[in-house]
């Protein structure tokens, strides 16, 4: 198991290198998640899959590599789009999982 | 901006329920729906929806297993079925836009500047003369040959423009500042001056005629000053013939001038009682309407004040409204003090000095009196003056007998 782990790191860094060296966009080469958060009141985020659960103080998203969990009080979503998505509310944590 | 386009396509406020509305939204992006204001009430969730998307979400429900509620409609596709069902305001709003396009057609007003020696009457009895009036069709109206006309008409008008700015018709002119050169008839030359007064001679310059006078001279009225007719001499010193000339000469005469002014003893005065009464009323164009109303007083006189609401000079339309106010009052009659008789004398006796000062008269003597007479205050003043004076005549023609101006 460490040993895979350890394989997928290794590949992981060398597509990182190749595409630094190319340079090329990371975000939709990697298909990483994109978050912009303006203080702690508003998160914008890109290049994800969906919503996995929606409450008023935890979003979870679904992202390409991993999923990423909003938490905070009176979390509301903007507006919701194919592209991108803002999540508006009091912030406290933001977490990968 | 795009609240504005989301109004104009419409949106829905539905309320999603049921085992995963997570999945809903999930497929509503996929789709290319847009979704905003995402709120979680209790176990269902409020969303807006556009009119477009939610006409594509029927199969996304029957999949996901939830249930849509709508819980209002907002946007114009369904504003207007609602305001068209009004039947009566829908013809008020062509009525109005019918109305704004054919008064757009005429000419509701006309500004003219840049008059001076003309009045703005003679200028509007001239308008009206050539078929240009308030009220009158736009494409009836030729700008370029009432330019012409214009400048046709008033020789005074250097420079004419007319232009139309929407429903007004400006126009501008610039008038001629120096006087106009009027065409002297032609005449034979041959005049003389003479003298207007009974008076002594002060001065006497002579630019052409001969003078007949000398300074210190007394004259009478009438008697010739300048004569228009110059001799030419033979060798013989007889004359030959003559030459006629205009006479021009500056002469200053001295003489007595008097002046009486008559002031009655009393006068009338209006005062005001106090009492008024105003009526109201509406003027389109040339005609007015107001409330009847009989005699409000005996004695009266009446303020009219006309103002035209803002918006409809903004308009441009010849709507006015007015107040008649009538005030009653008494004519009373007051007697002249000392003071005010003297004060109203001195007045009249000042105004003919200024005229005197005017025609370059010069003072040299001067005895006024103010005296109350029976029945009038009475101002007599003597003067003695200088003047200058010189009418013209026309001169004697002598005609010379040739044979006898030979020999």
């Amino acid at each position: 198991m460490k040993r895979n782990n350890d394989r997928i790191q290794k590949s992981e860094t060398r597509k990182e290198s190749l595409i630094d060296s190319l340079r090329l966009p990371k975000d939709i080469c990697m298909g990483a998640m994109k978050i912009t958060l303006t203080g702690n009141r508003e998160a914008w985020i890109e290049n994800y899959r969906g919503i996995l659960e929606y409450t008023e103080c935890q979003i979870l998203l679904q992202g390409r590599t991993c999923q990423v969990c909003f938490e905070g009080s009176r979390l509301s979503i903007d507006y919701y789009t194919n592209e991108d998505m803002k999540i508006s509310g009091c912030i406290s944590c933001v977490k990968y999982i | 901006m795009i609240k504005f386009l989301k109004y104009m396509k419409g949106y829905l406020r539905v309320r999603i329920q049921g085992f995963s509305p997570e999945r809903f939204m999930n497929l509503c992006s996929n789709k290319g729906i847009l979704l905003w204001d995402i709120v979680r009430e209790g176990d269902a969730y409020c969303m807006n929806i556009t009119l477009k998307g939610f006409w594509e979400i029927r199969p996304i429900v029957k999949k996901t297993g939830t249930r849509v509620a709508i819980l209002e409609r907002y946007g114009l596709p369904f504003f207007l079925p609602k305001l068209l069902k009004r039947k009566m305001f829908v013809a008020g709003l062509i009525l109005a836009v019918g109305f704004w396009l054919v008064s757009s057609l005429f000419i509701w007003d006309i500004r003219l500047t840049g008059n001076y020696q003309i009045t703005d009457d003679v200028f509007r009895s001239f308008l009206e003369e050539n078929q240009v009036k308030i009220g009158m069709r736009r494409d009836t109206l030729d700008i370029e040959e009432l330019e012409k006309q214009i400048r046709r008409q008033f020789p005074q008008i250097t420079w004419a423009s007319a232009r139309l700015d929407g429903v007004r018709l400006l126009i501008d002119i610039k008038e001629n500042d120096a006087p106009i050169q009027e065409q002297k008839p032609q005449t034979i030359p041959g005049t003389d001056l003479v003298a207007d007064y009974n008076g002594r001679v002060v001065s006497i310059i002579v630019r052409s005629g001969v003078p007949k006078v000398a300074i210190g001279d007394t004259v009478e009225k009438g008697t010739i000053l300048v004569e228009g007719k110059v001799p030419v001499y033979n060798e013989d010193t007889t004359v030959r013939e003559y030459r006629y000339v205009d006479a021009d000469a500056d002469i200053i005469l001295e003489h007595a001038a008097e002046f009486t002014a008559e002031l009655p003893l009393t006068h009338t005065e209006k005062r005001y009682t106090g009492r008024e009464k105003s009526i109201h009323y509406i003027k389109l164009g040339d005609r007015s309407w107001a409330l009847p109303q009989n005699r409000p007083f005996l004695v009266y006189d009446a303020v009219i004040r006309e103002s035209r609401p803002l918006m409809l000079e903004r308009l441009d339309l010849p709507a006015f409204l007015g107040t008649v106010t009538y005030r009653e009052y008494q004519n009373t009659e007051y007697l002249y003090t000392e003071e005010e008789a003297k004060a109203h004398l001195n007045q009249k006796l000042m105004d003919f000095l200024a005229e005197l000062d005017e025609k370059g008269v010069q003072i040299i003597e001067k005895d006024v009196r103010i005296e109350k007479g029976t029945d009038a205050w009475a101002l007599t003043g003597q003067f003695l003056v200088q003047e200058p004076v010189g009418e013209r005549a026309e001169t004697e023609r002598i005609e010379v007998n040739e044979t006898e101006a030979d020999g």
